[in-house]
C-alpha cells in the first residue's frame, strides 16, 4: 500500500524486531565465536589463544565419541521414525472406528516437556528400579538384563528409541495430513488396474508422498541436533562422558567445567554442522519447488 | 471392500500400538501411588495401597503454585511482547512498498535465517548479554523467548498477511483509516487464524523449555515448571516417589489442555512442521 508505506512507519515498526533479533540472536553468535578463540575460566578476562580451543577439539576423545553418539542416535531415530511413522500413518488412515481417539493419544507424548519423557523413562530403562530390567527378572529371564542407561555402550540406543517414542505421533500426524492430499481417484484407478495393497504403496503413494516424505526427514535430521534434555534427565552424560552427545557435552564443558572458550568451540562447531544440514534442507525445499512447477 | 480378518488385525495393531505409547504414562500413574522402598525392592509390583504421600512430598518440596505462576509470567509476557513486534514488522514486510525490492527481501532473508540457528550455541552469550544489561530470575526469559521466536513467527506472518488483497488497503484508506487503524482494525481481526498458530506453537515451546531456564535461572523462587521437575534429583537421596508424582502434577494440566484444544494444538505444531 503504496500511501503508508511512509519511511518514518517503515523504520518504527520494523525496529523493535530487529533490534531485539541483533541483540539477542546475531550478537550471541559473534560472542561465542569470539569466545571459541580464547581461554576463558568465568572469571577475570578472556585471553585469547588462537586455534588452540580447535586443535584441542579434534585430538579430544569425548569430542569423537559424542559425535559418535549423536550419529547413532539419528541413525537409529531416522530409521525407527521414517519407516514406522510411515506404516502407522497407513493404518490410521484406514476407516477405523476409534482412530481419532488412537491418534490423539499417539500425538500427546510430543506435548509433554522433554525434561519429563526423561524422567519418565528414566523409570522404564534404569537398570535397578527399572521396568524392562524387572519384568526381565519376573520371567525369568535375569540374563537379558541389561544397562539400558547409564551403561557404557547402550545409553544412546535408549535416547534414539526415547525420542521415537516421543516425536512418532506428530510424525504421524504429518504423515497422514499428507496421504490426505493424495486424490481419491488417483487411488481407485490403481484399484481397477488391480494394484494390491503393497503395489499401491509402493507405486502410487510413496511417489505422491515424496514432499511430506522429505519434510518429516528434515523434521528428524534437526530434530536429532536438539536433543538435549532427554539425555540430561536419563544419563547426564555420564558415566565419564560416555553418553553425551555434541549438544550435552558442549554444555557440559561450557557450564559444568566452566570452560567458556573451549564450549564455545564445541557449540560453534555443533552450530556448523546443523548449518550444513540446513544446507541439504534448502537444497530438499529447492528440489519440492521444481517438482511443483 | 476390506474383508473382515483383515479389519480386525487392523483394529489389533491400531490397539496395541495406542497402548504401547501410552505405558510409560500409565506407568508414572501407578509409580506415583507407591512408596520409595516399593519402587526399589520390587519395580514391578503393584501398589499395595493407595496412598497420597509422594504427592503430599512433592507439594512440600515444591511451591506448585509459584511454578505454575512463574511459567504463566514468562509464557504471557514473552507471548505478548513477540505478537506485537512481530506482528508490525511483519505488515511492513508482507504489505508496504519498498522503493528497493531488494532491501526488502534482505530484511526478511535475514529475519528468517534464524529457523537454522540452534538455541545452544546462544545459552551463554545470552546469558552474559543478560548480565550485562541488568536482567536476571525469570525476566530475563523474556527476551531469548523473543528472540527465538521471530524467525518463525516472521515465516508464519509474512505469508499469511501476502496473501490478503491489497484492494483492502486501499479501501481502508479511502474510508480514512490511518496506518493503526488499517493494522489493528483491519489486518489484525483478518490474521486471527495465523496468530491461534503462532501462540500455540510458541505457547507449547516457552512452556516446556529447559536449556535457556537453566542457565537463567538461580533462585528457586523464579523457577519454571521444567526446572521444578528437575529438581528432586542432585539432592543426596533420589526421592523416586517424589519426582514421579511432581511429573504427574505437571503433566496433567498440559494433558487437560491438550484434550480441550487438541485439534489446534496439532494443527499448530503441524503447521510449523510443513513451514518451517
Amino acid at each position: 500500500m503504496y500511501w503508508l508505506s511512509k519511511k518514518r512507519y517503515k523504520i518504527g515498526l520494523l525496529i523493535p524486531t530487529l533490534l531485539v533479533y541483533c541483540v539477542f540472536i546475531i550478537l550471541p553468535i559473534i560472542i561465542a565465536v569470539g569466545y571459541s578463540f580464547t581461554k576463558y575460566s568465568g572469571i577475570g578476562k578472556a585471553r585469547f589463544n588462537g586455534l588452540d580451543n580447535y586443535i584441542r577439539l579434534f585430538g579430544d576423545r569425548f569430542f569423537w565419541i559424542s559425535l559418535k553418539n549423536t550419529m547413532i542416535i539419528f541413525v537409529l531415530a531416522f530409521t525407527l521414525l521414517l519407516v514406522l511413522s510411515f506404516l502407522i500413518a497407513l493404518l490410521l488412515n484406514n476407516k477405523l472406528k476409534g482412530n481419532d481417539f488412537s491418534k490423539a493419544l499417539i500425538f500427546s507424548p510430543a506435548i509433554i516437556a522433554p525434561i519429563i519423557v526423561g524422567i519418565i523413562w528414566t523409570y522404564i530403562l534404569d537398570p535397578s528400579v527399572g521396568v524392562i530390567n524387572g519384568f526381565l527378572d519376573a520371567i525369568g529371564a535375569s540374563d537379558l538384563k541389561q544397562m539400558w542407561i547409564g551403561g557404557d555402550t547402550l545409553s544412546p540406543y535408549s535416547i534414539a528409541f526415547i525420542y521415537f517414542w516421543q516425536q512418532l505421533g506428530y510424525l504421524v500426524t504429518i504423515f497422514i495430513a499428507g496421504l490426505k492430499m493424495i486424490p481419491e481417484d488417483v487411488l481407485e484407478a490403481a484399484q481397477i488396474d488391480g494394484a494390491t495393497g503393497a503395489q499401491k504403496v509402493r507405486y502410487v503413494i510413496i511417489p505422491m508422498m515424496r514432499t511430506t516424505i522429505s519434510t518429516v526427514a528434515v523434521l528428524i535430521i534437526t530434530g536429532v541436533f536438539k536433543i538435549f534434555e532427554i539425555v540430561q534427565q536419563t544419563t547426564g552424560g555420564g558415566p565419564n562422558h560416555l553418553s553425551e552427545t555434541l549438544v550435552t557435552y558442549s554444555y557440559s564443558m561450557t557450564f559444568t567445567s566452566g570452560e567458556y572458550g573451549y564450549g564455545m568451540s564445541l557449540a560453534t562447531v555443533t552450530f556448523i554442522i546443523s548449518l550444513i544440514i540446513t544446507g541439504i534442507y534448502s537444497f530438499l525445499t529447492r528440489e519440492k519447488e521444481r517438482g511443483a512447477k | 471392500m476390506i474383508n473382515k480378518k483383515k479389519k480386525t488385525a487392523m483394529y489389533i495393531a491400531m490397539i496395541l500400538i495406542t497402548v504401547l505409547v501410552m505405558f510409560p504414562f500409565l506407568w508414572m500413574i501407578i509409580l506415583s501411588f507407591k512408596t520409595n522402598a516399593e519402587i526399589m525392592s520390587s519395580p514391578l509390583s503393584l501398589p499395595e495401597t493407595l496412598n497420597f504421600d509422594n504427592y503430599k512430598n512433592a507439594f512440600a518440596t515444591l511451591d506448585f503454585l509459584q511454578l505454575y505462576a512463574n511459567t504463566f509470567f514468562v509464557c504471557i509476557a514473552s507471548l505478548a511482547f513477540e505478537l506485537v513486534i512481530t506482528f508490525c514488522s511483519s505488515f511492513v514486510l508482507s504489505r508496504m512498498v519498498f522503493k528497493s525490492a531488494r532491501l526488502k527481501k534482505m530484511i526478511y532473508g535475514f529475519l528468517i535465517m534464524g529457523l537454522s540457528i540452534s538455541p545452544f550455541i546462544l545459552l551463554f552469550p545470552v546469558y552474559k548479554i543478560s548480565v550485562a544489561l541488568g536482567l536476571h530470575g525469570k525476566v530475563a526469559l523474556i527476551f531469548p523467548y523473543v528472540a527465538t521466536s521471530i524467525s518463525f513467527n516472521t515465516l508464519l506472518l509474512v505469508g499469511y498477511l501476502k496473501a490478503l488483497p491489497s484492494e483492502i488497503d486501499e479501501a481502508a484508506v479511502i474510508d480514512g483509516c490511518t496506518i493503526w487503524d488499517l493494522m489493528v482494525r483491519v489486518i489484525l481481526p483478518m490474521a486471527k487464524p495465523v496468530i491461534a498458530t503462532v501462540v500455540i506453537f510458541n505457547a507449547l515451546y516457552i512452556w516446556n523449555e529447559f536449556p535457556f531456564a537453566s542457565v537463567m535461572l538461580r533462585d528457586v523462587t523464579d523457577y519454571t515448571l521444567s526446572m521444578g521437575a528437575s529438581f528432586f534429583k542432585g539432592n543426596y537421596t533420589v526421592d523416586y516417589g517424589g519426582i514421579v508424582a511432581s511429573s504427574i502434577m505437571i503433566i496433567i494440566p498440559e494433558l487437560i489442555f491438550y484434550g480441550l484444544f487438541q485439534k489446534n494444538i496439532v494443527e499448530g505444531m503441524t503447521a510449523g512442521a510443513v513451514k518451517g
